[in-house]
């Protein structure tokens, strides 16, 4: 296997790498991932429906395939893996706002659907027309090892030949970090 | 009636997260889904809630928001018709 992109985008420091090249923002926080949307992606509407996670990770890995000449695009055989520890805290926290008060009790649609981590890799599939496989870990630990060995095995299939690999983690709305990167068999 | 066009207006753009959009950028009269707004079920559920939220009006099943949610006019002229709040 082989590693052929890299992207970090962190919310602390406003932080954006991609392969190696610091590109500037000059905001934090969700403010950033709605920058990054408006001047390197700006034609999906629907990054504004998604949760805090979802943006993330939708931002972070349109930066990635943005550098990837040809962009690969409608195909079976790249899957989207990625890993976090707190799953999707940060919407599910949105969520419970509209549940908590028993006299303004008004479970959101929009909110609720995006209580399950795994909602990212198929909004990044969905983006890009990839029909391979998608799937989210949730480990205690950025644990490194563990999750390029569940990459190793998913190239077992006879299928896939790449795949968006990587951590995407929202704790909230303003606190984030991803790191994605492209793996090749 | 154009008032509460343009309060709704505002209102679905809130709770749709239309971000990229104005009230000025919503035909009264324009289909909300598919050709119009595109929006989808999951969007016609939180037009329910907002009815719920706002006027007070609870809708019995997603079906029945298919007349309702035609288009802005229409959606006003329920709202205008049946609000309880």
């Amino acid at each position: 296997m082989k590693k052929t992109g890299h992207v970090l985008v962190a919310s602390a420091s406003g932080t954006v790498m991609l392969n190696g090249k610091t590109l500037e923002f000059g905001s934090r926080g969700s403010a950033l991932l709605v920058d990054i949307y408006r001047r390197c992606v700006g034609d999906y509407p629907k990054f504004f429906k998604m949760d805090p996670l979802s943006r993330l990770g939708f931002v972070a890995s349109e930066l990635l395939l943005g550098e990837e000449k040809p962009r690969k695009q409608d195909c079976e055989d790249r899957a989207v893996v990625l890993f976090n520890r707190s799953a999707s805290l940060a919407d599910d926290l949105l969520y419970q706002e509209t549940i908590q008060d028993p006299g303004n009790y008004y479970p959101s649609p929009a909110v609720f659907v995006y209580t399950l981590p795994n909602i990212v890799t198929g909004e990044i599939a969905i983006r890009n027309k990839y029909y391979g496989e998608t799937a989210f870990y949730v480990f205690e630990d950025n644990d490194e090892e563990a999750f390029m060995a569940i990459v190793e095995q998913l190239f077992q299939d006879g299928t896939t030949t790449s795949a968006i690999c990587g951590r995407v983690e929202c704790e909230d709305a303003e606190t984030f970090e991803a790191e994605l990167f492209i793996v090749e068999k | 009636m154009e008032e509460l066009i343009l309060e709704l207006k505002t209102k679905i753009l809130e709770a749709l997260k239309l971000q990229d959009m104005a009230p000025e950028d919503i035909d009264a009269d324009a289909p909300l889904f598919k050709d119009g707004l595109g929006l989808d079920s999951i969007d016609a559920l939180e037009l329910m809630l907002l009815l719920e939220k706002n006027y007070g009006i609870k809708l019995k099943s997603p079906a029945e928001g298919k007349e309702i949610f035609k288009s802005v006019r229409t959606m006003a002229e329920y709202v205008s018709a049946n609000r309880i709040k």
